[in-house]
C-alpha cells in the first residue's frame, strides 16, 4: 500500500509533538510569577487559614518534579484537575465552553469557506475586470478590519433585528428541543457572520491564485479546444485542482477552532472557550489554563495530521 | 451542491429570525408573568456559598437564602430570618429569635436546626473547606438551639461585630447540605448547588434559582414559600454581558431592563435615551501605595515623611476625578470610605494639590535636582516603578498619567509596570516586602471597618498587606477596636487609626468610586445602596421593584 511509511512517520511525529506540548504546557505555567492562591487572597473573603488550605489542596507546596508526575498521571486518566475558581472539574468547564464555541465557529468557518470559494472563483474567472478588483479588495478589506470593531458596527446596525448577545434568549419556561436549537442558531448568526467576514479573505486569495494557476495549464487549454464551455471548464477541471490548497487551509483552520474566536466571543457575550481562557488568565486559574491550552495544542496537532493525510490522499503527485 | 444547501439554510435562518420572536422582547405586562432582566458584567462564578468570590455571587445568595439579619439602605441592621435579638451583659451570649413556621422552597421546615447546622459546620471546618467563612465566625465556640425558633451563639470573647458578621453568612438547608459535611468536608466545596432534574435550587429567600448556565444567564423565580414579604415580580434574570456597547443598545431597545455597574463613558448616552441612571456613593476606593516596610533595603528615601508629604502635594485629585473618572468619583481622604457611614472620619483633611510646596519639601529633604531635572537621593536618581494591576486599567491608566506628569514637575520619574493582580501581589510580598517601591490598587471593603483597617497591620504580611506598613502603635489600636463593645468608643478608636494612616501615608488615597446603575423607566421601586440595585446587603431592592 502506497505510503504506509508516510503515515507511520506522520503519526510518530504527531505523537512526539503532543508529548513535548504536554510538558511545555506544564513548565510554562509553573514558571510564571503569581499563583492562584495569592490572587485569591486579594478578595475580601479568603482568610490566612483558607490560603493555607488551598495551598495544600492544590499541591502548590510540593516540589515541581512531584507536581509534574502527578500531572502526567492525572492526564492519563483524563483528569485535568479542578478549576481554582469554581471548584468544578476542568474537563466539565472546558467541555461546556467547547460545546458553545464549536458550533458557532464551525458555522462561521463554513460561511467563510463558501463565500471565499465563490469570490475566489469569480475573481479568477473574471481576472482583470472591475469585478475581480472589487471582489478581491473587499475581501482584503474585511480581512484587515479589526474583528471587534466590525462586531460593534454590526451590533449597532442590527441590534433591533437580531440578537446581539448571549447564546439563548431568556425564557422562563422550558423550550422544546427544536425551539431551543432554533433559538441558539438565531443567536449564532451575528457572531458567526462577523467571524466569517473577517476570515473569508484568506480563502478568496488562495482559491483565486490556485484557480489562476490551473486555468493557465495546458489541460485547460485542451478542454477549451475541445469545446467545453467556460463554466464547465472551471467546474470540472480548474476548481477541483484548486481545491487542494483550499482543503489544506480548511483543515488547518479547523485546528484553531477550539481556540474559539476570543474577540467575537467578547463582543457578543458568547460563553465560549475563548472567553473562558481569558477569564482564567485573569484569575491565574492554572488547571483551567493548562487544560485549555492542552486541548488547543492537541486539536492543532490533530488537524495538522489530518491535513497531511488528506493532502497525501488527494494529490497523487505526492510520493513517500 | 454544498453551496446551494448552505445558502438555503442561511435564508431559512434569516427568515425565521425576522419573523420569529427575534431579539428577546420585553418583560411581562398584559397579564403575563412579570420578569426583570438585569445585565451583569462579572456574573456569578459559583452557586456554592463556600466557593463563590464575585459580588454577583454574594448577591445571588442574599436573594435565595435566609440570613439572620440584613443592612437597610441607611446602613442599619434590621431583621431578616431573625425577628429580634439580644445579648447577655458580658456579650458572650447572643440570642436570636427566628420566624416561626417558615419553610424551604421544597416544603421542608426552615428552623433553628438549619442555623445551627450552618454555623457549626463553618466552625468545624474553618481550617479547611469553610475557611472563607472564618471571618464571620471569629471567636464563636458553638451555636445551640433551645427550640425550633431560637438560636444561641456562644462566644469565647466579646465581639463588637456580631451583627456585621451574621449579615455575611447565608443559612443553608441542612437536609440538602448535611450529607456533604462529613469526613474532611471537601464535598462542601465541590457540590455545584445547581438546579437539577427540573427542580430549582432549594431556597429559603424571596427567589429560587430555576436555571443556571455558567457564564451566561441565571434565572430566579419567586419562591412561594418565602417567610417574608413576597416580591412583586415573578422573577428576574441575570445575564452576563462581556461588551458594554451591547448592554447599552439592549437597554435602549427594551431587551434589557436594568444594568448594574454602568461604565462612566455611557452615562450621558443612557440619560439622553431616557434611561434612568442612579449615581451614588460606592465602596470602592483607589489608592497610591508607598512601600512602607520599615526594613526595606533600597530607596529608603521613600520612608522619609517629607517625601511622602511631597508626593501627596503633587497628586491632583480634582484632575483625576474630572479626567480619569469623567466626574463620577469623589476625591478621597481616609482609608475608610464615607459610604461606610459613621465609620468614616470626616475630620481628616487631605493635602491640597500644590507643586511648589512639594518641590520645597523635597528641597528641604536634601534631594537636589540634577541637570536633567530629576532629583537625586542617596546617590541614585529618584526614578521608581509603579506596580499596576489589571483591575486598575482604563480610568487608572489616565490617573497614572496625570500623576506621572505632575511628578515630573517635582523631579521624580515614574514608570508604569502593568501586570496581573497575582503578579503584583507576588512582587510585593517577595523577600518580605523589599522588592518594590510604589503601586496603585483599590479596595472594596465591607461596611464594617475592621477588615480594611486590618490590612495595614504587621500580622497581614504575606496575606492582605499590600503596603508593607508595620506600626506597633497602629496594631495596638486595631486590637482595641476589635474588642471595644461601646460603638461610640469604638468609633473614636477607628477615627484615631484613620488619622494615623493619613499621617504615615502608606496609602495616599486617590478617589472614592461611585455606584452607577441604570434602569428602564418602565420599572420602579429599586432600593439603591452603596452596592447598587442588586446588592448583597439586603433583600429589599428586588422584592420592592415592580413595573412603573
Amino acid at each position: 500500500m502506497r505510503g504506509i511509511d508516510y503515515v507511520a512517520k506522520r503519526t510518530a511525529f504527531a505523537l512526539i509533538t503532543i508529548f513535548v506540548a504536554i510538558t511545555l504546557n506544564f513548565v510554562l505555567f509553573r514558571a510564571l510569577p503569581g499563583d492562584a492562591v495569592s490572587d485569591l487572597a486579594r478578595v475580601p473573603r479568603a482568610t490566612p487559614e483558607l490560603k493555607a488550605a488551598l495551598t495544600k489542596e492544590f499541591g502548590l507546596d510540593k516540589p515541581l518534579a512531584e507536581q509534574y508526575l502527578l500531572y502526567l498521571q492525572q492526564l492519563a486518566h483524563f483528569n485535568l484537575g479542578i478549576s481554582y475558581v469554581n471548584q468544578q472539574p476542568v474537563w466539565i468547564n472546558l467541555r461546556t465552553a467547547l460545546g458553545n464555541t464549536i458550533p458557532m465557529v464551525l458555522l462561521g468557518t463554513i460561511f467563510a469557506v463558501v463565500l471565499g470559494i465563490l469570490t475566489g472563483v469569480v475573481s479568477a474567472w473574471r481576472r482583470g475586470t472591475a469585478l475581480d478588483h472589487i471582489s478581491t479588495n473587499l475581501a482584503i478589506a474585511f480581512y484587515a478590519v479589526p474583528t471587534q470593531w466590525l462586531g460593534l458596527v454590526l451590533i449597532i446596525v442590527f441590534a433591533k433585528y437580531l440578537p446581539t448577545y448571549g447564546r439563548t434568549s431568556i425564557s422562563f419556561g422550558s423550550l422544546s428541543t427544536w425551539a431551543h436549537i432554533k433559538d441558539v442558531l438565531v443567536h449564532m448568526l451575528m457572531p458567526s457572520t462577523t467571524l466569517a467576514l473577517t476570515l473569508y479573505g484568506e480563502y478568496t486569495l488562495i482559491v483565486r491564485s490556485a484557480m489562476l494557476e490551473t486555468l493557465g495549464e495546458d489541460y485547460v487549454l485542451t478542454a477549451r479546444a475541445k469545446g467545453l464551455s467556460g463554466w464547465a471548464v472551471v467546474r470540472q477541471h480548474a476548481l477541483r485542482n484548486a481545491m487542494l490548497p483550499t482543503v489544506t487551509l480548511m483543515a488547518l483552520s479547523l485546528g484553531y477552532i477550539v481556540a474559539g474566536a476570543i474577540l467575537v466571543e467578547a463582543v457578543f457575550s458568547w460563553p465560549g472557550i475563548g472567553r473562558a481562557v481569558y477569564e482564567s488568565v485573569f484569575n491565574n486559574d492554572y488547571p483551567m489554563l493548562q487544560g485549555a491550552f492542552l486541548i488547543l495544542t492537541l486539536s492543532v496537532v490533530l488537524f495538522n495530521f489530518v491535513a497531511d493525510l488528506l493532502y497525501f490522499r488527494l494529490d497523487p503527485r505526492i510520493t513517500v | 451542491m454544498k453551496r446551494a444547501v448552505v445558502r438555503v439554510v442561511v435564508l431559512v435562518l434569516v427568515a425565521s429570525a425576522c419573523t420569529g420572536s427575534g431579539a428577546g422582547g420585553g418583560g411581562g405586562g398584559d397579564g403575563g408573568p412579570v420578569f426583570l432582566k438585569i445585565a451583569a458584567s462579572d456574573f456569578i462564578d459559583s452557586m456554592n456559598p463556600y466557593v463563590g468570590q464575585n459580588d454577583d455571587s454574594y448577591s445571588a445568595y442574599q436573594y435565595i437564602y435566609p440570613y439572620l439579619n440584613q443592612l437597610d439602605s441607611s446602613l442599619n441592621y434590621v431583621p431578616d430570618f431573625a425577628t429580634s435579638w439580644e445579648h447577655s451583659d458580658d456579650q458572650l451570649t447572643w440570642t436570636f429569635h427566628l420566624v416561626e413556621g417558615a419553610k424551604w422552597s421544597d416544603g421542608q421546615p426552615l428552623t433553628s436546626k438549619d442555623v445551627t447546622f450552618t454555623y457549626n459546620t463553618d466552625i468545624k471546618y474553618q481550617d479547611g473547606p469553610t475557611g472563607g467563612a472564618a471571618g464571620s465566625i471569629a471567636h464563636l465556640i458553638k451555636v445551640t438551639a433551645p427550640d425550633d425558633h431560637t438560636v444561641v451563639f456562644h462566644y469565647s470573647q466579646p465581639v463588637p461585630t456580631v451583627l456585621a458578621n451574621v449579615q455575611q453568612n447565608a443559612i443553608l438547608p441542612e437536609h440538602i447540605w448535611g450529607q456533604y459535611a462529613t469526613g474532611d468536608g471537601k464535598a462542601l466545596k465541590t457540590f455545584p448547588n445547581l438546579p437539577a432534574d427540573g427542580q430549582p435550587v432549594v431556597s429559603g429567600g424571596p427567589f429560587m434559582v430555576t436555571q443556571f448556565k455558567p457564564d451566561e444567564v441565571a434565572l430566579f423565580e419567586r419562591n412561594p414559600n418565602y417567610y417574608g414579604t413576597a416580591a412583586q415580580i415573578d422573577g428576574f434574570a441575570l445575564q452576563l454581558f462581556s461588551n458594554e456597547d451591547a448592554e447599552i443598545t439592549a437597554i435602549q431597545n427594551g431587551q434589557l431592563d436594568a444594568i448594574e455597574s454602568v461604565p462612566v463613558t455611557s452615562v450621558t448616552t443612557l440619560q439622553d435615551a431616557g434611561i434612568k441612571v442612579f449615581i451614588g456613593p460606592g465602596l470602592t476606593e483607589r489608592d497610591f501605595i508607598i512601600n512602607s516596610n520599615p526594613d526595606k533595603t533600597v530607596h529608603r528615601e521613600l520612608l522619609n515623611p517629607l517625601v511622602k508629604q511631597a508626593f501627596e502635594y503633587a497628586i491632583d485629585r480634582a484632575k483625576i476625578v474630572e479626567t480619569a473618572w469623567l466626574g463620577y468619583a469623589q476625591p478621597a481622604t481616609t482609608v475608610v470610605p464615607p459610604a461606610t457611614g459613621a465609620w468614616h472620619d470626616p475630620t481628616v483633611q487631605p493635602l491640597p494639590f500644590d507643586l511648589a510646596k512639594a518641590n520645597a519639601l523635597l528641597d528641604q529633604a536634601g534631594y537636589q535636582k540634577g541637570s536633567d531635572g530629576m532629583r537625586v537621593a542617596d546617590g541614585h536618581p529618584m526614578a521608581y516603578d509603579v506596580l499596576f494591576p489589571g483591575s486598575e486599567r482604563g480610568a487608572g491608566d489616565r490617573a497614572f498619567q496625570i500623576i506621572q506628569g505632575d511628578f515630573e514637575q517635582i523631579g521624580v520619574k515614574l514608570t508604569q509596570r502593568p501586570m496581573g493582580g497575582g503578579a503584583v501581589f507576588s512582587t510585593m510580598t517577595a523577600d518580605n516586602y523589599t522588592k518594590w517601591d510604589l503601586a496603585m490598587w483599590n479596595w472594596t471593603p465591607p461596611i464594617d471597618p475592621d477588615f480594611v483597617l486590618s490590612v495595614l497591620t504587621c500580622g497581614q504580611y504575606g496575606d492582605w498587606s499590600d503596603s508593607g506598613y508595620c506600626n506597633p502603635a497602629y496594631d495596638k489600636l486595631y486590637a482595641e477596636q476589635g474588642k471595644e463593645l461601646d460603638p461610640q468608643k469604638r468609633q473614636q478608636i477607628v477615627y484615631q487609626m484613620q488619622k494615623m494612616v493619613a499621617e504615615d501615608r502608606p496609602y495616599i488615597m486617590l478617589t472614592y468610586g461611585q455606584t452607577i446603575d441604570a434602569w428602564s423607566p418602565n420599572w420602579t421601586g429599586f432600593v439603591q445602596s452603596v452596592q447598587g440595585l442588586f446588592p448583597f446587603l439586603s433583600k429589599e431592592s428586588l422584592t420592592s421593584v415592580h413595573p412603573a
